[in-house]
């Protein structure tokens, strides 16, 4: 099924040509490349709500760049599961566009790019292509963690992107690795090619190295040492793109390649374990972090270790949840991030806020709570599917991860309610209450908060998608036989 | 649509109503209005429900990720649910006039108070796992809300509680997780029909989480230390229901659960390895305990709600234990003691707080003499605490005898020791509280302090008459308890207006309550008609060793009460569970600072090269390069 649909390639292209061409235009003068920027935005929603018409019936859209046939050709592939991150990405970045206040039009470019990069992040059909959009989104975030202006925010960005540097040698390694062995880099060639070529001890070796190669976006165990800087460093909006989204489009592609190429339990186990590790010590490290921004990066990195664990488990529905946690995390936390942002400092010093600013202080319960997965939030749904899957699984190491994940949720309840708690306290001796919230600046909060509200309302509707979803998605031979009808 | 839809619709649009509108001067008249139309609805739904397999279902069924949630009400649910929609009632009338004049957050007592009710009915009416569990959380986030009204002590023991009751949850989410992982189903009858093949390793994990999970909203030892507090600064007539009705809920999901669909006999059947005991004992053991260590904890407060809230544990204790005998005396007794309990612990509190409203403290070190000023509210404390010590003629007393007997009846002395030390305890501390607050000389700052008033008097004094009434006609409430022993599937206690039959003892109240009457009339009659009335005795005379001293210094013993018992029980109480708690939280807290200080980025070329070393030597493991 190679599509003809080559609306496809528009969520790349746009963004990225009009990344290019925003600071030409901006040298004229800064409005009309401003408004370029974010014409192209809403553009881009506009062409991923198209496509989203185009397979949400379940159809997929397979397009050949240049013509040239795969293997040998460079295909962006499109199912329900890319254009539902495309819609993520997309949402998420124009509900966070950069404001007048950061100046000229850097952030504006480096927003396009990101834009442009993290499309093709998910729309790549090879490994080279995914490597290269990778690139492309983490340039754009150095940029951007850096674009505070602040000496802390260079600093972080800095040391970002020199961790990142490293992770990308090692999937560059790992990258290597599965060219060496199967002689090509097209992920439903591959597919065909892993269970003869890339089953062993070899096979396992690349995924670690491409797992903690692109685990540094998605926050993996051990690689995530820079989460709690660079979100605290950086702007709120940054910070909440770059763990509401990017974050989510690495996990995907990690998704990708265990569906398709690194289906075995090793890589599983893997997995799991990398999880696993990041769900304690991010819910360890938030309990005693010292400020909200610092908790979201920590809660950030344990939801990230919950959506690795889902993946892990070998079942359609665990990949289900693994996407219901990772949607569900971003809606939620950038909302949270916001809040973060503006009440910086101690959390000790929150005491008055739900006096200052009551509708804040609400969002932050119903946030709280339904990521801590309180029913009937959505958040519950999410977990209830992840854990039944959990302690279905034939492995009983999962159950044992189960309860681990259950333990933790009595944490995350514990820090999120001694914050929540204090809101509602007078400040305490003479310290004064934090800022007003100007509702301009939760408005993101409020229209997430609406949409997690909206749906409790529609949770099984969102539910069998998500199934099918996931059944598309876990079914290797799909993917291959779309984009090489004659291999399968 | 069902009256089970009616009554919950009415319970949510009250939520919704007095959330919005609960300033209003009349709210508590309207919520007793709408308390006591539920009260009727669930009265009205009693007949389906009499033979013990009837339910009361809802038309409200949503599917929800391919699990359809039911909601239906069977007799043991509904036993709980008159139990919330009348102790509601009365909170409401408490709160209804002056009371509700002079509290600045009117609308939030009234807005939890009816959420509680809500969830406590949606909990009640569950009808498979998954709608039990939600209702549980419902419960538990609602009755956290309802703490964590008046800030600062309160929002601390909220936050202790909060932390208990998830942890709790947790348990039991994954409990029924793992019933739905190894049956398919979270349905309550194929659970049952389940029970019998499944492992006994699989029934001790279940048994073990469901209890805790239910364990820690009854307060069990070592899950207490959350309760007393969190129930005692909540203020007024929530305070009242949540001692009533809230920890109730524990019992209700034990019954259900480990009773009904797990059984209890199964349970029996479950042996400990190395000690003679099961699982079915080990429980009853953690009753007796809780029994026992909370009232002597209650024994030392000085503070009058801390007192009552600390004896609402162990007295939770005895119904647990009463229903694990399982016999139709022991049921019967454990859930007659439910609705004994609601009646007198509700007058109590009412009564502590009606002090508290006049004199603006309870610490029992800075009150006395009272009972010139509050005369009513003095009766129906001096009532509450005859039934919470249970003597005749309240009717904690039928309760407790019931369960003293079905411990004799079914052989096990040394919990019937047990439940008599916990006993002594009670009276012990009972009279503390009373002697404390009523007794003795009034201290001049309380020269002045009224009666409370009738909106607050009558709701107690009226909940004391229930206590009474159910106490010298026992039958009343063993007629609401049997349509929950029948719903258990636990054979029916014959009984009679005035007690139980019994062929190895049966108790009259009649007679008991008659004679009594009889033999006190006696004794005023001596007292009051034949004696001598020439030497009245004023409350302010002092006399030592019988000899008239000076009254010009008031004076009244309440500070340090029982020393030489305090010091005799104090080392058994140094805090062993106080300790494991913050020891569990360090322990939380240096995980998180290891876990929070292990974030340095300029560590992870380190970490990435122990992931790498070990992840390619896993990988290499199967077969090497």
């Amino acid at each position: 099924m190679i599509g003809t649909a080559h609306q496809i390639v528009l969520p790349v292209v746009l963004p990225l040509l009009a990344a290019f061409l925003l600071p030409l235009v901006g040298r004229l003068h800064v409005w009309p490349a401003r408004l370029l920027g974010q014409i192209v935005g809403v553009l881009h929603l506009a062409v991923v709500a198209y496509l989203w018409t185009l397979v949400g019936g379940g159809e997929t859209i397979v397009s050949a760049l240049g013509g040239f046939a795969p293997p040998l050709g460079i295909v962006l592939y499109a199912d329900r599961l890319s254009v539902l991150f495309l819609l993520v990405l997309s949402v998420g970045i124009l509900l966070f566009w950069p404001r007048r206040e950061h100046g000229g039009t850097r952030a504006d470019t480096l927003t396009l790019l990101l834009l442009g990069g993290g499309s093709g992040l998910v729309l790549s059909g090879d490994l080279f292509n995914i490597f290269v959009f990778y690139e492309i989104v983490a340039v754009a975030s150095y940029g951007l963690a850096a674009s505070g202006g602040n000496a802390a925010g260079f600093g972080a960005a800095l040391r970002y992107l020199l961790l990142s540097a490293l992770g990308s040698a090692l999937a560059l390694l790992g990258i290597a690795l599965v060219y060496g062995a199967a002689g090509t880099l097209n992920l439903a060639d591959l597919s065909v090619l892993a269970p003869e070529r890339l089953s062993g001890p070899m096979g396992l070796a690349a995924f670690l190295l491409l797992v903690l190669g692109f685990g540094v976006k998605a926050e993996l165990f051990p690689v995530n040492t820079w989460v709690p800087e660079v979100y605290t460093a950086a702007p709120t909006r940054v910070t909440a793109i770059l763990a509401g989204v990017v974050s989510k489009l690495s996990m995907v592609v990690i998704l990708r390649l265990l569906v398709l190429i690194f289906a075995d339990p090793g890589a599983q186990t893997l997995l799991l374990v990398l999880g696993l590790a990041g769900v304690i010590a991010g819910e360890l490290a938030a309990f005693r972090a010292p400020d909200l921004n610092r908790t979201f990066a920590f809660s950030s990195i344990a939801q990230l270790g919950l959506v690795a664990v889902a993946f892990s488990i070998p079942d359609d529905l665990g990949i289900a949840a693994g996407i219901a946690v990772a949607v569900h995390h971003a809606v939620v936390k950038p909302g949270l991030f916001v809040i973060a942002g503006h009440w910086t400092g101690p959390i000790e010093r929150l005491g008055g806020a739900a006096r200052v600013s009551r509708p804040a202080a609400i969002a932050f319960v119903l946030l709280s709570l339904s990521i801590i997965g309180i029913p009937p939030f959505p958040g519950f749904w999410v977990k209830l599917l992840l854990l039944g899957e959990a302690f279905a699984a034939v492995d009983p190491v999962y159950a044992l991860a189960g309860a681990v994940i259950l333990a933790a949720t009595v944490v995350e309840a514990a820090y999120l309610f001694r914050a929540a708690a204090l809101m509602w306290e007078p400040p305490e001796g003479d310290n004064r209450p934090p800022a007003a919230f100007p509702l301009a600046r939760l408005a993101p909060t409020l229209v997430l908060t609406l949409l997690i509200l909206l749906a409790m309302g529609a949770v099984s509707p969102l539910g069998e998608a998500l199934e099918a979803m996931a059944a598309e998605v876990g079914d290797a031979a799909i993917y291959v036989g779309n984009v090489l009808p004659g291999r399968i | 649509m069902s009256l089970l839809d009616l009554l919950l619709l009415l319970s949510l649009l009250t939520t919704l109503y007095l959330y919005a509108f609960g300033n209003h001067r009349n709210a508590g008249h309207l919520g007793m209005v709408v308390y006591a139309v539920a009260t009727g609805l669930v009265i009205a739904m009693a007949g389906p429900l009499a033979d013990g397999t009837g339910a009361v279902g809802s038309t409200f069924a949503p599917v929800m990720l391919g699990h359809v949630l039911s909601w239906s009400m069977d007799g043991l649910g509904w036993f709980f649910a008159l139990l919330t929609t009348g102790a509601a009632f009365f909170a409401s009338w408490y709160m209804s006039g002056e009371w509700n004049a002079e509290q600045p957050n009117k609308r939030i007592q009234h807005g939890t108070l009816a959420l509680n009710v809500f969830c406590m009915l949606l909990l009640l009416s569950s009808g498979d796992l998954l709608s039990l569990f939600i209702g549980w959380e419902f419960v538990s986030w609602a009755a956290f809300l309802m703490m964590t009204q008046l800030g600062s002590h309160a929002a601390r023991a909220a936050f202790r509680y909060m932390l208990y009751a998830l942890a709790g949850a947790m348990a039991v989410f994954a409990a029924i997780l793992i019933v739905k992982a190894q049956i398919g189903s979270f349905a309550f009858a194929d659970l049952r029909a389940a029970v019998p093949a499944l492992s006994d390793g699989l029934k001790w994990l279940l048994f073990g989480l469901f209890g805790l999970g239910f364990g820690v909203k009854m307060a069990i030892v070592p899950f207490h230390l959350w309760q007393a507090p969190a129930y005692s600064f909540t203020p007024g007539a929530s305070s009242a229901f949540l001692n009533a009705v809230s920890a109730r809920m524990g019992l209700f999901a034990i019954l259900l659960v480990l009773g009904k669909l797990i059984g209890f006999a199964t349970l029996s059947d479950l042996a400990l390895p190395l000690i003679p005991m099961d699982a079915k004992t080990l429980l009853m053991w953690v009753a007796a305990i809780t029994m026992v260590v909370p009232t002597f904890i209650a024994l030392m407060q000085t503070d009058a709600r801390m007192l009552l809230t600390w004896h609402g544990i162990g007295q939770g204790g005895y119904m647990l234990l009463g229903v694990l005998v399982a016999t139709p005396l022991g049921t019967a007794a454990g859930l007659m003691h439910v609705l004994n309990y609601a009646s007198y612990q509700m007058a109590l509190v009412l009564a502590v707080f009606a002090v508290i409203h006049r004199t603006g403290t309870a610490d029992l070190d800075e009150l006395g003499g009272l009972i010139k000023r509050m005369p009513f509210t003095y009766l129906a404390l001096l009532m509450g605490i005859i039934g919470l010590a249970g003597l005749p003629p309240m009717n904690g007393f039928v309760s407790k005898w019931m369960i003293y007997k079905s411990l004799l009846d079914t052989q096990q002395p040394l919990l019937l020791i047990a439940a008599f030390v916990g006993t002594l305890g009670t009276i012990l501390s009972v009279y503390k509280l009373i002697h404390n607050i009523f007794l003795g000389q009034l201290r001049a700052e309380h020269q002045k302090v009224g009666e409370a008033p009738g909106s607050m008097l009558a709701p107690m004094l009226i909940l004391a008459g229930i206590g009474f009434a159910t106490g010298f006609f026992p039958g009343l409430a063993l007629g609401v308890v049997d349509v929950a022993q029948a719903a258990l599937g636990v054979e029916l206690l014959p009984h009679g207006l005035g007690g139980v039959y019994l062929a190895t003892g049966s108790l009259n109240m009649i007679w008991v309550v008659g004679i009594m009457i009889g033999a006190i009339g006696f004794g005023a009659f001596v007292f009051y008609v034949i004696g001598n009335r020439r030497y009245g005795v004023h409350q302010f005379d002092n006399y030592a060793g019988g000899h008239f001293l000076s009254a010009d210094i008031r004076y009244h013993f309440s500070h340090e009460f029982y020393p030489g018992l305090a010091r005799l029980i104090g080392p058994w109480y140094r805090g062993s569970v106080v300790n494991m708690e913050n020891g569990l939280m360090i322990g939380l807290k240096t995980a998180g600072d290891l876990w929070h200080g292990a974030f340095r980025i300029a560590y992870t070329p380190f970490y990435l090269l122990v992931a790498l070393a070990i992840g390619l030597w896993w990988a290499g493991l199967d077969g090497g390069f």
